[in-house]
């Protein structure tokens, strides 16, 4: 199983094991990584998922699509290059030791 | 009548909203919760509907927007096909188009947005407890609950302060059109055939419409193109912009929904400080970051949007039950946010209960809703103000209910408060 790492704001670290086929905003809920709340069940509606995702791992998550694009205008952190809702972030054996930064909202 | 301790038998009759009148029959839901969490209800009138009642069902199912749908109607009334198009918003449709029409007005909702609104709010507040000190006893459902959201309202849509009690007024006929005492056309027990194209079945639909038309026509006339109706008449990515009876729904849907939600949330919270001075105490010392948790325990706790439907688009099995394509499934969101199996002691409110995963607001699906900055801002913003300038406040006569299964609320509360 793929591990996933949160950076908090404050510098702590979170990190578990995930299962592949798990959206990483159902992940991190699941491990109580906090400010990473997913109040939509991960259907685009409310942003409140957003990541910052190391620029280390950009390529192999991609870009986000038309409608994530949208929705990231509506995201309680400043929106940067690097910016994802992580409900659109699906967990692969490729994504394995992906590193995660979660904004302070 | 009290919220803390439920009086219902345990076998209340869910599509019936005088099984609502003493509170939402919370006896009956955590029995279901426990021996029947897939439940069939008759109604009459209608077809049948089931109902889900444990929170971890909603959190598996509210985003199966493929197996239960929002786009055949979101209320447990029956709509025809010719009705649900009469009166559909984007509420009453499902993923990619929701999103579409969604995220037209998303961001004038969402919370750095919203944020701004706080010195606004702020001075709302100031005014309504500058009235309500001046006369110390009080129902503080209409004079403190009804007043913030219904000005807030003001602010958004852009229209003058002398029209906001009549439009309040008509929202409550639409989104209450279940309780003699807001309405004269009372869903279930007066004929509103003539009515079943207008939103929530109810004339008062159209007269919003006429007052949104003049609205749009007055600010267009003064070059204003500013505000969230302008928004949703923007074309979404596809180049779709929605039609007319869609903007008249909208609007319907701001007026009400906007309105009553955020009130009942707020006159639960009073009377929870009523029945639990110790909460007051504990809202006064602001420890522990108590405002940033608390506006979601108060709104847990209240729960005003009782439910929403969905309709099954193909067979299912559920907890040995059968349901079939077309079936009517009943999403309780103020069952969940009483299960044991989520929340510890879920009677009681814990104003730093951390995470508080409740779906008052419809969470864990498409249909969050929209305006849930907004009120969280709202809630605290009202106690923090009320806390400063008030000492105690003590319920001073019976409370009532709202006659409604759909939306839950106080909507009498005599109270005596004191300053500081």
């Amino acid at each position: 199983m793929p591990k996933v790492t949160w950076i908090l704001a404050d510098g702590r670290e979170i990190s578990a094991q995930v299962a592949v086929g798990h959206n990483l905003m159902e992940a991190a809920v699941a491990n109580n990584v906090p400010n990473v709340i997913g109040e939509c069940g991960g259907c685009l509606s409310c942003a409140t998922c957003h990541v910052y995702v190391e620029p280390d791992w950009a390529a192999k998550t991609g870009k986000p699509g038309e409608m994530e694009n949208d929705m990231l205008e509506i995201t309680t952190a400043e929106r940067k290059e690097s910016s994802r809702l992580s409900c659109q972030i699906v967990a692969t054996e490729e994504l394995d030791g992906i590193v995660l930064r979660v904004p302070q909202i | 009548m009290t919220s803390f301790k439920p009086v219902d038998d345990g076998h209340a009759d869910l599509s019936s909203h005088d099984a609502f009148l003493s509170g939402a029959p919370h006896n009956t839901f955590a029995r279901l919760r426990r021996e029947d969490p897939m439940s069939w209800s008759e109604m009459q009138g209608g077809k049948g509907f089931w109902s889900i009642t444990r929170h971890a069902d909603i959190m598996d199912l509210n985003k199966n927007f493929e197996l239960l749908s929002s786009a055949r109607g979101i209320r447990m009334e029956d709509q025809t096909y010719e009705e649900y198009l009469a009166r559909r918003t984007f509420q009453e449709t499902d993923p990619p188009e929701h999103s579409r029409t969604r995220v037209l007005v998303a961001k004038a909702f969402s919370k750095p947005v919203v944020a701004q609104f706080d010195q606004q709010i702020r001075t709302i507040c100031d005014s309504i407890l500058d009235d309500v000190l001046a006369r110390g006893s009080f129902d503080a459902t209409k004079d403190i609950a009804r007043q913030l959201p219904m000005r807030m309202l003001g602010q958004i849509l852009g229209t003058p302060d002398e029209d906001l009690d009549w439009l309040v007024e008509k929202g409550d006929q639409l989104i209450a059109n279940t309780d003699p005492e807001f309405t004269s056309l009372v869903l279930d027990k007066v004929d509103t055939d003539a009515y079943r194209l207008m939103p929530f079945r109810s004339p008062a639909g159209a007269e919003l419409y006429e007052y949104a038309k003049k609205l749009m026509r007055d600010k267009q006339a003064k070059g204003d193109t500013t505000g969230v109706l302008h928004l949703i008449l923007q074309p979404d990515a596809h180049g779709n912009v929605i039609s007319e009876t869609e903007f008249r729904n909208f609007f319907c849907l701001l007026v009400a929904a906007g309105n009553d939600t955020t009130r009942y949330s707020i006159a639960a919270s009073l009377y929870a400080l009523c029945q639990r001075p110790q909460l007051m105490e504990q809202l006064k010392a602001g420890d522990n970051n108590v405002w940033e948790t608390s506006p979601d325990e108060f709104i847990r706790w209240a729960s005003p949007t009782m439910h929403f439907r969905r309709t099954a688009t193909r067979d299912f099995e559920l907890h040995g039950k059968e349901v079939k394509a077309g079936d009517k499934v009943i999403m309780w969101f103020i069952s969940a946010n009483r299960d044991d199996e989520v929340f510890q002691n879920p009677f009681e409110l814990d104003l730093l209960r951390t995470p508080n995963r409740h779906v008052a607001f419809g969470q864990g699906g498409p249909h969050v809703c929209l305006g849930m900055w907004l009120a969280r801002l709202e809630v605290r913003i009202l106690l923090q103000e009320l806390v400063k300038r008030v000492k105690s406040i003590e319920q001073a006569g019976e409370h009532e209910f709202l006659r409604s299964n759909f939306i839950g609320g106080i909507k009498r509360l005599p109270v005596t408060i004191k300053a500081h």
